[in-house]
């Protein structure tokens, strides 16, 4: 276990890929060619998992020490504890899809040309890693530019229109980000673009504090359009959907992770945050949190309703992060104490998040490719027909609407509890945290509800097309990743939540199953409540068995009122969300509307009705048009200049060029 | 003895729940001018209902044969960590405020997945709503929790009604009475009761708990009815607990001191059917599309009660 094999292993992590690359391309008229990549991908994913467990076991977990990466004396990168947590997620990910995508690519063959998606993927997860290896400005800025476009060519894998148009939108709003990290950071590094992370610090120092605030929204734009913060998540919900279902789970559970080291990594380099900076975060963080989460409640498509999902945890986790700018470094002790707990909640969510959007996404894939659909309003009945995967499913919506026994529950208590105990601070903090606490626990009640949706529309009641009655069994490589992370779920309650509350106390005689403490001395222990959940169901059984009626149910008909009913008479998913459509009108700009068109002049009463409903984007009706009309206005304008008369021309670079003279002299 | 203790106290709640329910039928039939069943009704049709054989319809799955326990589980665990009887006897982990929220979350979750697993309109109507009312609620809910927390410098449920146990009455209940009536709407949303819900009628549209139940019957119905009854037997304790903390004690206790507690959790959970009743009886049933209206409201008096506490706190 010496710092060699951890050194030989990240290298091994970051050149396979590139390998697999290669043989992609040399093998591409060879059917097992994907097997092969994805294999490659699963070794990557590996071994670079193992060495991060070596780092996390030589050096600690909560150490800030870090670990010399040499690459065979190639380069020289100091490896902090947070870049290996945020590149063993990567490994994580690439790991679980890739298993996936050995059996859930190959039927798409026609859609995608595999040997090209597998390349971009390839390209994608060097990309990701690369981002958080990054020692300098410049390989940082290239490297994200890397994993960007990479990421571009998978949301257009499939070619169809509704793709490229997502990718276009991508593609542009990845770029307006890309503008305002680099100018951000070059403003920090005094435009020196090939400083060291350790020389933008440096000339931070001596940075205006106008410049300061400016880089700090710079990044903030820049790093929130790719985490999909609104209001720049715009892309988000139409590209993440595109891309094949596997690249979906990594772009969604783990991308936005590397955008939220980004960010984390540019706000270390501030000498001090300005003073605004913690409220900004913190207010977009918890718009994008409600806004994500009420949107995925009134979406009919299933892997969009997990984009906006995304973009709801991603809020929740980047308003953490606001209070965390906030409170840390305090001079009162009393408010600085709230930091670690906030810390806490700001990893456990990270890594809950990743578990389960990765493994939805992967779930949800493996749906839409047995049943051709991903419109919740087509689907139904799947429990009856593979009983193990409704299972998982549930399972993993359990855990993403943070109910016990689930990981995400606890990281989400460790933030309420943090909220409630931090209200004792001042009366100040007293006031904001409770409407924090208020709108974090609508946001959790609307994501419950997003999350119950999906399911039942999927799962529940009966099937309600062909495909979804007569759908084939499950192969074990679409429901085995996805079963994964529902263990990794659990495990990340039992295991990762009491080892990261208290990363040193295990030296001291802590246990895994000692009580977890946060904030003002409250306490949970997932053990306790995994205990409870279990005796309490044994309890159950067995007053079922001995108290209860034995006779087997009899199996009848729904209760019908006398009359047959059909699949279609059940409440779709959009009937479903109804009432939320309605009770949220204003904000969803949701419309519905009878449209009655006559057939007959001479009878008013034969006519044909149709009801149409629409929900408009806030956003894009309040910000993006009227900066599209405004645009749009202003090139009119300037329109008028271009009459194609020769001699304004010529006045014209007269102008400019006395202009030019009169500014530099 | 701290588990005998626990035990004893979960079973008294267990064993008065269907009493509750009963209470709450009769006084609202003597508020109606009606004789009205024996208060002890809903242990005899329960009892019968656990002998009777079972429909189970053949569009469901196994969720809908899980969604029983999983209910009846939820409000096992509320039944044993509200201090009725004692505070201070469950492991604080495990009556934490936002757990036991979570808890109610997890029972409501499932009764909505029973109705949506019958391919009946009528359970599927049953489910939107119960689940929009569950999501809406939540902040309302939350804050209130926080609040009482808040109040007493503890983040369990026995440390809460502790609390109020240890000071004067004066001193202690005034600062959260307008928490406790922001407890007390959630209280009425979450048990499916008026104006949320008509618990009475199984054919009306503006229904909500009996629409997601209808599919099931035997056992599985009991455990539903058993589960709705435990859940609104413990709030009820939560909210009686505090207003009227009289009888509940800390380890160790006498056989005096128990008597008393019992004579005394009975005679709140008398007082608390009553007001039930009698709210029920006093005012109608909201349209369900107005409910944004009820929830908005109870969020409002919850948040109230945080800032007058807040001012208690700091002034």
């Amino acid at each position: 276990m010496s710092s060699f094999t951890i050194d030989c292993l990240f290298a091994v992590a970051f050149v396979l890929p590139l390998v697999g690359v290669v043989l992609s391309l040399l093998t591409r008229r060879f059917s097992w060619n994907n097997t092969l990549v994805q294999s490659i991908f699963i070794l990557s994913g590996f071994a670079g998992l193992i060495a991060g467990s070596y780092f996390f076991a030589l050096l600690g977990i909560g150490n800030s020490a870090s670990f010399n990466a040499t690459f065979f004396g190639l380069v020289n990168i100091a490896l902090n504890s947070m870049q290996v947590f945020f590149l063993m997620l990567v490994y994580g990910g690439v790991l679980l899809t890739s298993l996936y995508a050995i059996q859930s690519l190959p039927p798409y063959k026609d859609v995608y040309v595999l040997p090209t998606l597998n390349v971009a993927s390839a390209f994608f997860i060097v990309g990701m890693q690369a981002t958080i290896l990054s020692p300098s400005l410049f390989t940082f800025l290239m490297a994200w530019e890397i994993m960007s476009v990479s990421a571009y060519f998978l949301v257009i894998a499939d070619r169809s229109d509704e793709s490229l148009r997502a990718g276009w939108l991508y593609f542009v709003m990845t770029h307006i980000g890309f503008a305002c990290i680099a100018a951000g950071l070059l403003l920090l590094a005094g435009g020196n673009l090939f400083a060291s992370w350790h020389d933008v610090a440096l000339s931070a120092l001596s940075a205006t504090p106008l410049a300061i605030s400016v880089a700090f929204v710079l990044l903030f734009a820049g790093f929130g359009s790719k985490a999909g913060l609104v209001p720049l998540h715009q892309w988000l919900p139409y590209a993440h959907p595109q891309a094949p279902s596997g690249s979906s789970a990594l772009l969604s559970g783990v991308m936005l992770k590397v955008a939220l080291f980004g960010f984390i990594q540019g706000v270390a380099l501030f000498p001090f945050v300005p003073s605004f900076s913690a409220f900004l975060v913190i207010g977009i963080g918890l718009l994008s949190a409600f806004f994500g989460a009420l949107r995925a409640a009134v979406e009919n498509d299933a892997k969009r309703v997990l984009a906006w999902s995304s973009i709801e945890n991603m809020g929740l986790i980047f308003s953490a992060v606001g209070i965390y700018l906030l409170v840390h470094g305090s001079p009162d002790s009393a408010v600085s104490a709230i930091a670690p707990s906030i810390a806490l909640f700001i990893i456990l969510h990270t890594v809950n998040h990743f578990i389960f959007k990765t493994g939805l996404f992967m779930a949800v894939g493996a749906v839409a490719s047995k049943t051709h659909t991903r419109n919740l309003d087509e689907l139904g009945g799947l429990a009856q027909r593979w009983p193990i995967f409704a299972g998982i499913f549930l399972a993993l919506s359990l855990a993403a609407a943070a109910l016990p026994p689930f990981g995400t529950f606890f990281g989400e208590w460790t933030y309420f509890q943090t909220l409630a105990s931090g209200m004792t601070v001042s009366a100040l903090f007293g006031g904001s945290f409770a409407l924090i606490l208020a709108l974090l626990a609508l946001v959790g009640g609307l994501a419950l509800f997003a999350y119950v949706r999906m399911f039942s529309a999927i799962f529940l009641g009966r099937a309600r097309t062909t495909h979804a009655e007569q759908v084939s069994p499950m192969p074990i490589l679409l429901w085995l990743p996805p079963l994964s992370s529902v263990l990794l779920s659990i495990t990340a309650g039992l295991f990762l939540f009491p080892i990261l509350s208290a990363p040193n106390a295990f030296t001291e005689g802590m246990t895994l199953f000692g009580d977890v403490a946060v904030l003002g001395g409250a306490s949970m222990n997932a053990w306790w409540v995994l205990l409870s959940v279990l005796s309490i169901g044994v309890l159950l059984m067995v007053f079922r068995r001995f108290l209860s009626n034995r006779n087997p149910a009899r199996i009848t008909d729904t209760w019908d009122c006398g009359q047959p009913i059909t699949p279609r008479m059940q409440y779709t998913a959009t009937g479903f969300s109804a009432p939320i459509r309605f009770f949220f009108k204003s904000i969803l700009m949701s419309e519905k509307e009878l449209i009655i068109e006559p057939i007959s002049m001479s009878n008013p009463w034969i006519v044909r009705r149709r009801l149409v409903w629409s929900i408009q984007s806030f956003f894009e009706y309040w910000l993006y048009r009227p900066i599209g009309i405004a645009v749009f206005a202003v090139s009119h304008a300037v329109k008028k200049l271009q009459n194609g008369v020769i001699q304004l021309y010529l006045l014209l670079v007269i102008c400019a060029l006395v202009l030019t003279l009169a500014t530099t002299l | 003895m701290t588990y005998l203790l626990i035990t004893f106290q979960a079973l008294v709640v267990l064993l008065s729940a269907p009493l509750v329910v009963g209470m709450v039928r009769t006084l609202k039939a003597r508020f109606q001018n009606r004789q009205g069943p024996s208060i002890f009704l809903p242990y005899v049709s329960m009892l019968s209902l656990l002998r009777k054989e079972m429909t189970i319809t053949k569009h469901s799955s196994w969720v809908f044969r899980v969604v029983p326990f999983v209910v009846l589980g939820s409000a096992f665990f509320l039944a044993l960590v509200v201090p009725s009887l004692f505070f201070g006897i469950v492991p604080s982990s495990l009556d934490n405020i936002f757990l036991f929220g979570a808890v109610v979350a997890l029972g409501s979750v499932f009764l909505v997945l029973g109705g949506m697993d019958t391919g009946s309109t009528f359970g599927n109507m049953g489910s939107s709503r119960e689940m929009t009312l569950a999501a809406l609620v939540e902040p309302a809910f939350y804050v209130s929790l926080a609040t009482l927390a808040l109040a007493t410098g503890a983040w369990g449920m026995g440390g809460i009604i502790g609390h109020f146990t240890s000071l004067p009455w004066l001193v202690a209940v005034p600062p959260v009475i307008v928490t406790l009536i922001g407890f007390l709407f959630v209280l009425l949303a979450e048990n499916a009761r008026y104006p949320v819900d008509n618990p009475a009628t199984h054919l009306e549209l503006t229904m909500v708990h009996e629409a997601m139940i209808l599919e099931y019957s035997g056992t599985y119905l009991a455990m539903l009815e058993y589960a709705s009854a435990i859940k609104l037997t413990a709030l009820l304790a939560v909210c009686m607990g505090i207003l009227i903390p009289f009888g509940i004690s800390a380890p160790p206790v006498t056989f005096f001191g128990l008597g008393v507690a019992l004579i005394a959790f009975f005679g709140k959970l008398a007082l608390g059917a009553f007001a039930i009743a009698f709210i029920e009886s006093v005012i109608v049933k909201m349209r369900f599309y107005r409910m944004q209206e009820y929830m908005m409201l109870a969020f409002f008096i919850a948040l109230l009660g945080l800032a007058v506490e807040l001012i208690v706190l700091y002034h």
